[in-house]
């Protein structure tokens, strides 16, 4: 396991890359966000996104899903997210988008109000099959001391 | 039980049919509370942020968190909700009742404390800001300020956003 005192600044990692169909959409925008360019086609295409597209928030949420799965597979001890200073929604996500980021490490900070870990500010990118960016973050990450704290 | 809805004043009706130009800075509002169920903390885990102290309320016991707490997007993906239902509620006036909606971006977002299942968020909604800014030849900018308390009236979750809202041709 590797814990806050083994990170990096400097280090980046690429995501796997999570699909999202019509049917996801929808259903991410009929409990959350159930507005009609997150919910119908025609209402979509009328609208400023050009097109029936996913909640921003959902794609925040796969955001964060991309990031535990590369966190695990790297090992990295994740304790959750402490905020979020800055993010940018850039470009709709469409149904059958392929979306996958980019993380790079930007700095390692001790925790003011967590004994158990430390701070980890990421830079995130996420970006669809076409390589433009769909949002664009700073996170915030707890990483857990470990045993030696 | 039949369901409360707010009173409506003349005012009211039309807080999400308002153009840009008509929208007060200094405005607050409450969109109301949730109450987060294991169940859907668990669900939600499950699909967005698969660790074990969103999804798995034994081995979370034996986490520095001890016991399951909801994912920080969870806690903003319910303030949408709140929002949406709240703002659908006012939104007279308009032939389709909507002249804001797409989000810009966000700062600050902060998760101060756990949120666990049992647990009732009340969110609010206050306009900051309007920056003086026109987006695509038709868009302004409504910049509010977001929190959500929990039941023992701590802060639990706060952040910035910016929501585009139609600015009135008359006026451009």
């Amino acid at each position: 396991m590797r814990y806050w005192h083994d990170c990096i600044a400097g280090e980046t990692f690429n995501t796997d890359q999570i699909t999202l169909s019509e049917r996801d959409i929808l259903e991410f925008a009929r409990e959350f966000d159930p507005q009609p360019y997150h919910l119908d086609r025609e209402a979509g295409d009328k609208s400023i996104f050009g097109g029936l597209c996913a909640s921003g928030w959902q794609v925040c949420a796969l955001m964060m899903r991309l990031l535990i799965d590369t966190f695990k597979s790297n090992d990295i001890a994740l304790m959750g997210v402490q905020g979020v200073p800055s993010m940018r929604w850039k470009i709709p996500v469409f149904a059958g988008d392929s979306l996958s980021g980019d993380i790079d490490v930007a700095t390692l900070e001790a925790s003011s109000d967590r004994n158990d870990s430390g701070l980890m500010t990421c830079d995130v990118k996420v970006k669809n099959q076409k390589n433009e960016y769909v949002i664009a973050l700073q996170a915030s990450l707890y990483i857990a001391h470990g045993e030696q704290a | 039980m039949e369901k409360q809805e707010p009173q409506l004043s003349t005012q009211n009706r039309y807080i999400r049919s308002r153009w840009f130009d008509d929208i007060p800075v200094g405005e607050f509002h409450v969109f109301g509370s949730h109450t987060f169920s294991e169940k859907e903390i668990i669900e939600f885990g499950k699909k967005y942020a698969p660790e074990i102290y969103h999804t798995d309320p034994e081995a979370a016991f034996n986490t520095p968190h001890r016991g399951i707490v909801a994912s920080g997007f969870h806690v903003a993906a319910i303030w949408m909700k709140l929002m949406v239902s709240y703002m659908e509620r006012f939104a007279d006036g308009v032939q389709d009742g909507r002249r804001n909606g797409a989000g810009v971006g966000v700062e600050d977002m902060i998760w101060f404390h756990p949120v666990r299942p049992g647990h009732t968020l009340t969110y609010t909604y206050e306009i900051i800001d309007k920056p003086d800014k026109v987006v695509r030849g038709r868009w302004g900018i409504i910049r509010s300020r977001n929190e959500a308390f929990n039941q023992y009236h701590e802060r639990v979750f706060s952040f910035e956003i910016d929501i585009l809202a139609e600015r009135n041709p008359k006026l451009l």
